[in-house]
């Protein structure tokens, strides 16, 4: 091993990081076929953080650094490398071996360059590498995940104007990615500062695709082995409480933010004003509608827990998220004058109730109304909310229906063949499904 | 809060909302559907915002669950009785309407059927109804066994119990062309024979009078046509027509002699008749009956009753569709709306071109044997009409083709039509049956076909017959009276009266003839343009191929048939005129007729030049006042010279005065004759040439009155001879007498 470390030093950079990827995708193969996995070759892996990853391995041996054109050259390499590996399998364990973070000082640069890859197979539709990334995105703690997602929002919204419609074409490409993405941004803004508000463009891209497609967000959950434990310090298996998190708290912290920039003084030409007047009824429309969705989301899922047999079982919003969500809008409220933000504070709460009103109904949010009360104590008064806690007036229940069970007729057209378990009547237009006398 | 005040408050929010904020509004709605999921209101409100931004999936599943979790409410049945009446709504353009049916789309199949099963329960109203069921029906083929049947026969007891007058009505249209063919054609409904046999019955009588209705009906329904009317001429289905209960567009049948025919077939191929695979078209069908006719009575029972019927329907509808086409080919108006294009009507007619031929070679031959033939008819009616119909076939019919392009398909479909009504009176049992469905549809109050089947008698030489079946005609005619309105000024609604002087003249009923022919003269104005003669067949022609025809089709219009008309009243003088006692006024009569298509009747007008030097005089006051032909007033100086003979011609009025007095008073004659009579028989004219004395002024006069004659030369010889039939109507009856 130290053969091939030696001649390798004495090349480029370039040609030696296209080495180490060519061994390592041999050895890799090989380690599959014999299936001994064994820990992973440490010559191997050393080889691959020095020439590729590019951290020096002693301190007074400095490789030769790429260049930043030798950089874009390695990427490409890397993507069509991963755009050509047919074997799946190989791809998978080349991408994991290389990008899985290690706990040393190799991570960073790790995650630089992955950050650096995505974004090009996002600009260049790599489905392969997304298809990947979707994967790493699911195994890897979410403070990772989330640097991924910046990277990606920096590149997109920021760096390049323009470019958000490279992005949006995800949605179509490689919709497991988008979902993950979807999820990681979602962790990564959660509005508790003016910085973490998603920038328009990221919000106007996420609403859009949703809209299209609610299922979208379900997309990971529909098709990962459910175990009963999530797994803690990963990023969640939906981002429907993201999204809650994003709907309800959005309009209080826009009034926060509008009111810190009025207090800064960068809004005080009048052109100003008016242009971030038109920017947050724009925003105020979308996260409307992206209320609506994750709603919609919501009744879905509840077909979906049922089939899987896991309706009650499961709870995709935690309890304890609803906990620090009431407490973040108490934060915002107290932060905020009540007085100047009624009508904000209406419309998060109603929001609020919605949300949790139809999580419950479907599943998603395994608690009573009573624990409820007792988290929602200290939020201001709502007449929707009030409802919501204390629950629909009991009536003589519907003959036809369990109470609180709402048969929706959605059902999931996706690559989930699971048979109903539970009698739902299900249909989509233009489909013929089993008739049900109706008495 | 009660439920009900919590749906309520929550149902207030939502539609605050709709209009500011749609998305938050269904976000309140979805909440509170998942609070009081056994709440309409909630679930409803949400339907109205979908159905009112005309989203069809998001409305349809929406309409699905209300369907199925509240049958019970009010509100639900009204919904569904739009969409279902939009779905019997034909009219394309409304959006409202194709949103609605986009809806019902959306549905999934059974509960589209269990829609419209329960939404026919609700209705009332028979033809609703219905139509309900036909949505049903069509959509769902295999509910046809259950409900075909029934629903036909509802249709056919609502036609009964509504007392339909028609049978083309909005039930029976519904059965025939809806239920109909679902039934038939759907294997798995058995069906009794008889039961196929009534059907077909009612399906026949519907089409027939469906392609036959008059036009007057359609005005009826609507106010004015339109003039896109005009665009596609001659095309019927252009016209909008309407039944009663229907629209416009369930009005329109397309191609119903097909659909009949169809029907006809799919019924013969369950009753198990002989047929032959594959298309067959009517020609082929007649020759296949008139097979089928000739071992008929060799089957016993039910095989020949089932092949009686096979061939009575078979026929009997090549018969109705070939009548139907021959009829409005001769009489289009009775089948066009006023505003159609015209195609000129026809009359079929004795041909009377023989008048022009010398009356020796005649007298003896044709007549002679015609009113034989009418005579021994008289006696045996009924057993000559073989005969007849054997003569008939040697019979020929003079056309024009090139006036008359259509003329040829005319007489095809004339002659399968014959053909066809003989074949169902060929053989008894036939001949029954044939006779119940006719009296069932009361096919004797059809004018149409009466106007087929007189010419079809006439055809045939069954000429006393013929004018029974006219005088039957006119009593049709007048019960339809708006058709009189509707053609008055034209000749057409004269045909009758044509016919009938054509028949009266081939039984050699002369006095007939001409009274028939003079009434019609008061309907006819003599055509306007000079080119009369230009434009009428060469004579050549005519004489070449004259013998070989018996009748002939006429356009029927004043420039076609006021010729006829001259030349059935030259005949019908021209015999007492030269019989062998001497009657100058017939003579007179001859002459005056023989210059219409001069110089034709020179053989004859010469015969009567020879009569009258024969006589040594010749009476006939009226000759000045018709007699314009050059030829002729030479003819008759000359015979008044030396040389010509000295013929004593009396032809000044004065010269008769005693006859004269008998003709009728100038009052009598209609105001707009008068400035046609010459000033010779004005009164001042006839008391100045009365004083003057016969030996002297005469002959002055005559030679006055002959040169103002050879300056009338020029005028119109139709309105002439037309003028002449309208003033001496009277005294041309009494020469008849």
């Amino acid at each position: 091993m130290s053969d091939i470390r030696h001649s390798l030093l004495r090349r480029d950079a370039l040609s030696a990081a296209k080495e180490v990827l060519y061994h390592l995708d041999i050895y890799l193969s090989s380690q599959l076929q014999n299936a001994s996995l064994s820990v992973g070759d440490k010559g191997c892996t050393d080889l691959l953080e020095e020439f590729i990853l590019q951290v020096p391995k002693e301190r007074n041996c400095q490789p030769k650094r790429l260049n930043s054109l030798q950089e874009l050259q390695l990427l490409e390499i890397m993507c069509n490398y991963f755009q050509e590996q047919s074997k799946d399998s190989v791809r998978q364990v080349m991408f994991s071996t290389i990008f899985s973070p290690q706990g040393n000082k190799a991570d960073d640069s790790r995650i630089t360059l992955l950050g650096k890859l995505v974004s090009m197979a996002v600009a260049v539709c790599r489905v392969p590498v997304l298809e990947c990334a979707a994967t790493w995105l699911q195994r890897t703690p979410a403070v990772y995940c989330v640097r991924l997602a910046r990277t990606l929002v920096e590149d997109y919204c920021s760096l390049l104007p323009g470019s958000i419609h490279m992005l949006k074409q995800i949605f179509s490409t490689s919709s497991r990615f988008c979902c993950q993405f979807i999820t990681a941004v979602t962790a990564l803004y959660d509005l508790s500062s003016d910085d973490l508000i998603p920038p328009n463009d990221l919000l106007e891209t996420v609403v859009s695709w949703i809209f299209e497609d609610p299922r979208l967000i379900l997309i990971i959950f529909l098709n990962t082995p459910i175990t009963a434990n999530l797994p803690i310090g990963f990023l969640e298996l939906t981002s429907i409480t993201g999204l809650i998190r994003w709907c309800v708290k959005a309009p209080l912290a826009y009034k926060r933010r509008k009111k810190s920039s009025l207090a800064n003084g960068a809004t005080g030409t009048k052109m100003g004003k008016e242009n971030a007047l038109g920017v947050d009824n724009d925003c105020h429309t979308l996260y409307s509608k992206l209320h609506l969705s994750v709603l919609q989301v919501l009744i879905l899922l509840q077909v979906h827990l049922t089939e899987k047999n896991l309706f009650g079982r499961l709870g995709l919003v935690l309890f304890d998220h609803v906990v620090s969500l009431v407490e973040e809008i108490n934060r915002l409220s107290e932060e905020l004058n009540p007085l100047n933000v009624a009508q904000e504070m209406e419309l998060s709460l109603d929001r609020l109730a919605q949300a949790l009103q139809v999580a419950m109904a479907s599943g998603a949010l395994l608690c009573s109304r009573e624990n409820l009360r007792t988290v929602c104590s200290r939020l201001p008064h709502n007449n929707l909310l009030q409802l919501v806690i204390s629950g629909p007036v009991q009536q003589p229940s519907h003959a036809a229906l369990p109470p609180g069970f709402y048969p929706h007729i959605h059902t999931p057209p996706l690559a989930y063949p699971g048979l109903p378990a539970h009698p739902v009547q299900t249909f989509i237009p233009g489909m013929t499904f089993p008739y049900r006398p109706i008495h | 809060m009660s439920a009900q005040g919590d749906c309520e408050f929550l149902v207030k929010r939502a539609r605050e909302l709709v209009q500011e904020d749609l998305w938050a509004a269904k976000a309140w709605l979805i909440t509170a559907r998942s609070l009081y999921p056994a709440d309409f209101n909630i679930q409803y409100e949400m339907y109205t915002i979908e159905r009112n931004a005309e989203r069809t999936a998001s409305a349809g599943r929406l309409l699905y669950d209300m369907f199925v979790n509240f049958p019970d409410q009010p509100v639900v049945w009204r919904e569904i009785s739009v969409i279902t009446s939009a779905l019997r709504n034909d009219s394309q353009d409304n959006k409202q309407t194709q949103f609605l049916r986009g809806l019902f789309e959306t549905l999934p199949g059974r509960v589209q059927c269990e829609m419209l099963l329960k939404a026919t329960e609700q209705c009332f109203n028979t033809l609703e109804r219905a139509e309900m069921l036909l949505l049903l029906l069509k959509r769902f083929p295999e509910t046809v066994v259950q409900h075909g049947v029934s629903l036909g026969e509802t249709l056919l007891e609502a036609e009964s119990i509504e007392d339909q007058e028609s049978s083309v009505n909005c039930f029976r249209k519904l059965f025939v062309c809806d239920v109909l063919p679902l039934i038939i054609n759907n294997p798995d409904v058995r069906l009794p024979a008889s039961l196929l046999y009534k059907y077909l019955n009612k399906a026949a009588e519907f089409y027939i009078n469906y392609v036959t209705r008059s036009p007057q009906t359609e005005t009826q329904h609507q106010g004015s046509q339109d003039t896109s009317d005009l665009m596609s001429p001659s095309k019927r289905s252009s016209q909008k027509y309407i039944i009663e209960g229907l629209t416009e567009k369930s009005s329109q049948i397309v191609d119903p002699w097909d659909r009949l025919f169809k029907i006809l077939s799919v019924v013969g191929m369950r009753c198990e008749w002989q047929m032959d695979k594959g298309t067959r078209n009517f020609v082929d069908v007649l020759h296949r009956m008139k097979d089928l006719c000739r071992y008929i009575s060799n089957f016993e029972n039910e095989a020949h009753a089932k092949y009686r019927n096979q061939v009575v329907y078979s026929v009997l509808l090549v018969f109705f569709k070939n009548a139907f086409q021959y009829v409005s080919g001769i009489q289009p108006s009775l089948f066009q709306g006023p505003n159609a294009p015209s195609q000129v009507p026809l009359v079929l007619l004795e041909d009377a071109s023989n008048a022009y031929v010398d009356v020796e070679i005649e007298r003896n031959k044709h007549i002679h044997k015609k009113r034989k033939l009418a005579e021994t008819r008289e006696k045996t009616m009924s057993s000559d009409d073989e005969e007849c119909s054997g003569k008939g076939r040697n019979r020929h019919i003079l056309i024009n083709k090139k006036e008359l392009p259509n003329s040829v398909e005319l007489l095809e479909s004339f002659k399968f039509a014959k053909e066809s009504w003989e074949l169902l009176h060929s053989v008894e049992s036939l001949d029954k049956e044939f006779t119940r469905i006719c009296m069932l549809w009361k096919t004797d109050t059809w004018l149409w076909l009466r106007i087929f089947l007189t010419d079809m008698i006439i055809y045939q030489g069954q000429y006393k017959k013929a004018v029974t079946s006219l005088h039957h005609l006119a009593v049709l005619q007048g019960s339809h009276s708006p058709q009189q309105v509707l053609g008055q000024g034209s000749l057409e609604q004269h045909r009758a009266l044509i016919q009938l002087a054509s028949c009266h003249y081939a039984l050699g009923e002369y006095r007939v003839t001409c009274e028939k022919v003079l009434d019609l003269m008061c309907y006819m104005s003599p055509p306007t343009q000079d080119g009369v003669k230009a434009q009428e067949e060469p004579p050549k022609v005519k004489s070449k191929f004259r013998k070989g025809f018996d009748q002939k089709l006429l356009p029927c219009t004043n420039k076609a048939v006021m010729p006829y008309c001259f030349q059935l009243l030259l005949a019908c003088f021209k015999l007492r005129a030269f019989t062998d006692n001497r009657d100058d006024m017939a003579l007179g009569h001859v002459i005056v007729l023989l210059q219409h298509e001069w110089p034709r009747g020179e053989n004859l007008f010469l015969k009567a030049v020879n009569k009258i030097c024969q006589q040594g005089n010749f009476q006939y006051e009226n000759f000045f006042n018709y007699v314009t032909n050059i030829d002729m007033l030479e003819e008759f100086a000359y015979l008044r010279t030396q040389e010509g003979g000295k013929i004593h011609l009396e032809l000044l009025p004065n010269q008769g005065i005693l006859i004269k007095n008998s003709s009728p008073p100038m009052g009598l004659l209609q105001q707009e004759f008068i400035p046609v009579l010459q000033p010779s028989i004005q009164p001042a004219d006839r008391h100045h040439t009365v004083t003057r004395g016969i030996t002297k002024g005469v002959k002055e006069d005559f030679r006055l009155a002959m040169e103002r004659q050879v300056s009338r030369c020029g005028e119109n010889l139709m309105v002439v001879l037309h003028h002449f039939c309208i003033n001496e109507k009277i005294l041309l009856l009494q020469t008849l007498t």
